[in-house]
């Protein structure tokens, strides 16, 4: 009998559990420890943070999934693993506090022979004074987050239908943060709802981000072949924010939220401000706070975990100039090479190196977005990690160990431009490979067949049956596991 | 120097035949095939 412990229910964590349940034998254990009681599908958070969508639409209760699949479920918070063991556990474990609230607080310890971290990432807002829902500008990170940011904006538009003119900042909350995409979807749907309710002529919206341009999307920018010529994702973009009348920052790293003015410094080395009324600024992320102990009691977490706290796997670390970046670079198996029984997955892994070329301000301050690593790549981590346990479950050291690195891994994107049956549009892009591998596809990095974008109702329509598919998934009903990560 | 305003000032608008395309229900309703159909591919590529 071996027992797997999850660590995080997010896409990764979740798809991983699900996985392991239906690929495991019946004497084998899955346990999930996370430290919220329920799922959310992040990407629909957009709506919910402009009043199109509910919490109850993207969130939906853990608990009895993982009874109804037979998956042992802790809600409880990681703080420390122990890969040796000690003294007193002859098997490696991690040491929890629990956020249940019958057991609130208590301590406790679970052994384990495998190990998949997709603890995801700390909401690192306090890198920004002033930024997040406990400063002066919101967020969409969780549903609760949104909700928030939707009564604001909803206050926001009150006053302008009372005649006031407001700006509306949406964008980065710091130089390092990831996830352009959602950013640049809540900017479009924000400028959507307040043309819908007739005010367009009083809001001005800003897009202020990290990246160098725009398009780039924290993956370098995408190619792709439209109408027999070779365009760029930074031209197709800037011709979406000139139709929609939408100003934007690039290069732009936030060095402070006050009320009501955001102060951000350029790559030219310039610190600028701009007074806001509303403003949703998405925070840097970083490793969760979990330790790692050796047998002894030494603390080796400089060992398993990079210094932005995610987990370092088989990647290669060797700092090197962007020059010099490789496909290879990147992990295949997400394995801890000390460790092979421990996996990190989604945005729990340590990236080797950015995606996009990294700059630095005339200041020295680093402007570089982070790679993107959600959505459909997290789910198909979790998968690899959940198939090859089962592998080296049931064939120890003879396991052929798959493989699936990001550098040879597609994505599928569809980002919201705005909501509505009839009256949306959304961005659908593909890419593949996700990270470009110039060696391969000289010029562009990626297949020029494979990488595509289009802009469209069409795009809504698909964000809308995906935002229903992986709920559905995710909720494990019948045939979930046919549908693809 | 921020060069992104004069950027999006001087990107390509698309035409009303575009916009009109990109809303159009029968338009879009052959664009969310094709589009559904480009992503399958790229699935089978990532499941195989």
């Amino acid at each position: 009998m071996a027992r797997v412990v999850v660590l995080g229910g997010g896409i990764a964590g979740h798809t991983a559990a699900l996985h392991l349940s239906r690929m495991l034998k019946r004497s084998d254990e899955v346990v999930v420890v996370t430290p919220n009681s329920n799922w959310n599908w992040i990407p629909s958070n957009i709506w919910v943070g402009v009043g199109k969508m509910k919490t109850e639409q993207v969130t939906f209760t853990l608990g009895p999934i993982y009874k109804r699949k037979g998956i042992g479920y802790q809600q409880a918070l990681a703080t420390a693993i122990h890969p040796e063991g000690d003294p007193t556990h002859e098997s490696p474990y991690v040491e929890l506090t629990y956020t249940d609230p019958s057991r609130a607080g208590e301590h406790g310890e679970l052994e384990y022979d495998y190990l998949i971290n997709a603890t995801g990432p700390k909401l690192n807002f306090g890198a920004t004074p002033g930024l997040g829902p406990d400063g002066h500008s919101y967020s969409v990170c969780t549903s609760g987050h949104a909700v928030e940011a939707s009564a604001a904006l909803r206050a926001s538009i009150a006053r302008m239908k009372q005649g006031e003119h407001q700006v509306l900042v949406v964008g980065m909350g710091h130089g390092t943060c990831t996830c352009e995409g959602a950013a640049f979807e809540y900017a479009f749907n924000v400028e959507h709802e307040v043309r819908q309710a007739g005010v367009r002529d009083l809001a001005d919206i800003v897009y202020l981000t990290n990246e160098y341009e725009l398009g780039d999307f924290g993956v370098g920018g995408l190619t792709f072949t439209q109408q027999g010529f070779q365009t760029t994702s930074k031209l197709w973009t800037e011709s979406l924010f000139r139709e929609r009348g939408i100003r934007a920052v690039t290069g732009a790293h936030v060095t402070g939220v006050e009320e009501g003015i955001v102060h951000y410094e350029q790559l030219d080395g310039t610190m600028n401000a701009l007074a806001f009324d509303f403003a949703m600024l998405l925070p840097p992320f970083r490793g969760v706070d979990l330790r790692a102990v050796d047998r002894a009691g030494e603390d080796i977490s400089a060992e398993l975990f990079a210094p932005n706290g995610f987990m370092k796997v088989d990647a290669d670390y060797t700092a090197k100039p962007f020059e010099e970046w490789r496909a290879e670079d990147w992990p295949r198996t997400y394995q801890v090479p000390r460790f092979p029984n421990i996996f990190a997955v989604g945005i729990a892994f340590a990236p080797p190196h950015q995606i996009s070329r990294p700059r630095k301000s005339s200041n020295g301050t680093v402007i570089a977005p982070s790679p993107p690593r959600t959505g459909m790549p997290s789910g198909i981590m979790g998968k690899l990690a959940a198939t090859n346990i089962v592998g080296m479950i049931e064939k120890g050291d003879a396991v052929q160990v798959q493989t699936g690195s990001m550098a040879d891994m597609a994505a599928a994107c569809v980002a919201s431009a705005g909501s509505g049956l009839r009256q949306g549009s959304a961005a659908s892009m593909t890419m593949y490979p996700v990270v470009p591998d110039l060696q391969k596809y000289p010029g562009t990095g990626r297949s020029l067949k494979d990488t595509f974008g289009e802009i469209g109702l069409a795009g809504h329509w698909i964000k809308l049956a995906l935002h229903y598919m992986f709920i559905y998934k995710a909720k494990a009903r019948p045939g979930w596991h046919l549908i693809p990560e | 120097m921020d060069h992104t305003a004069d950027d999006i000032a001087s990107a390509p608008l698309p035409t009303d035949k575009t916009l009109r395309l990109r809303s159009s229900l029968v338009a879009q309703f052959g664009r969310f095939l094709a589009i559904n159909l480009k992503m399958a591919k790229i699935i089978r590529k990532e499941h195989h």
